[in-house]
């Protein structure tokens, strides 16, 4: 048993007591309530269980949570998909994914909008040039699968945000 | 009679699926009727080649830039790549699944130190003696010395997650304080190559 405690979404959670067998996809899930973060193939591989860790350097990533122990996350800030929108309020990813239709099932979509964020985080602080941005946004989404919409859109939607801002994200 | 053509075909079967990789290492004293040092040295080796050449070592030395997983060599899934320090790409870095122990519910072997070798220390699909020169040539080992190559496969710790790899892995055979053994004998012996 490990004690834990972290923040999800700007709150604080813990100190709360943890098996070391489970994952954080079930700490999210069952513990917490928060299902947003989906289970998709408890192998690491699909991604629809990723969050966002903020580290302590500003820096942020994502982190699968169905192969990684609830206990691993002790005292990191992380984001899921519910603390994207403020008071109710959308980001412009989100809007965008909306605009574009980018989901179908939605059952990847807290991954892509999860690692579409960290993109645009990223990008924010270390601009590329335009003809490296369509590399960029396909190597960040390298690793999530989705089986409906054959990923065009939720490129584009990333895509779109970042030239709408271009001052902002590109050099 | 049926039951021994059933019996036979089961056993053939089994043996097809069977793994025939010793689970066991020799003791260097076994070697010691070998009168000649150089053919007692170059088995040293080929008896050290069964934890090199094993799965738990060979998935992190592959030959190019994606690890492997499981006891056939299969493609690390994710597709994992190593990235400009062999610990995955941005947005997939090894430690974001790999902890620092093995996590069995997720099936995640794990160490503070999970990473690929370094390309120049890639010995997949190599002989016996490529490896045993490679391993020897400082240029591709690291910069170890003899002595350090010792340390490195009979203390590392990260070496020694292959005997221990958690759910789901065999270990490598024998142990890792038994392939040092092996590793020092080898040197005492003249670190001979095998051909």
């Amino acid at each position: 048993m490990t004690t834990v405690r972290m923040k999800i979404n700007g709150r604080a959670y813990g100190p709360v007591t943890v098996r070391d067998e489970l994952t954080m996809n079930d700490f999210l899930r069952e513990r917490l309530g928060l299902t947003g973060t989906k289970f998709g193939c408890g192998a690491g591989q699909c991604l629809s269980c990723a969050v966002i860790i903020d580290d302590p350097d500003g820096t942020s990533h994502t982190s699968p949570t169905c192969i990684v122990p609830a206990a691993s996350f002790n005292g990191k800030s992380i984001r899921t998909v519910e603390g994207h929108a403020t008071n109710g309020e959308l980001t412009a990813l989100q809007r965008s994914f909306i605009d574009h239709f980018a989901f179908q099932c939605g059952y990847c979509t807290a991954g892509f909008l999860n690692e579409g964020q960290v993109l645009l985080e990223r990008l924010a602080k270390t601009p590329v040039a335009r003809d490296d941005l369509e590399k960029t946004i396909a190597d960040a989404f390298d690793g999530h699968l989705c089986r409906c919409t054959g990923y065009i859109k939720y490129h584009e939607a990333v895509r779109d945000v970042v030239l709408a801002d271009p001052g902002r994200y590109l050099t | 009679m049926k039951f021994a053509v059933l019996a036979g075909v089961v056993g053939l079967t089994t043996c097809v699926t069977c793994d025939s990789r010793s689970a066991t290492l020799a003791t260097p004293e076994t070697f010691a009727g070998i009168g000649d040092a150089a053919t007692r040295s170059a088995a040293l080796f080929t008896e050290l080649g069964k934890v090199l050449t094993n799965p738990r070592c060979v998935n992190c030395h592959p030959a190019g830039d994606r690890p492997h997983q499981g006891e056939l060599g299969r493609s690390h899934q994710p597709p994992v790549e190593r990235g400009p320090d062999g610990r995955g790409v941005t947005a997939m870095r090894c430690p974001i699944c790999h902890q620092d122990a093995n996590f069995d519910p997720g099936r995640v072997p794990g160490h503070h130190e999970w990473r690929l070798a370094p390309r120049e220390m890639g010995w997949e699909g190599k002989s016996l003696g490529e490896i045993c020169a490679q391993i020897k040539d400082q240029a591709r080992n690291g910069g170890r010395s003899l002595d350090a190559l010792a340390r490195h496969i009979g203390g590392d710790t990260l070496v020694g997650w292959a005997w221990s790899p958690g759910f789901g892995r065999r270990p490598a055979p024998g142990t890792q304080k038994e392939a040092g053994a092996l590793v020092e004998a080898w040197i005492n012996t003249g670190a001979v190559c095998p051909k």
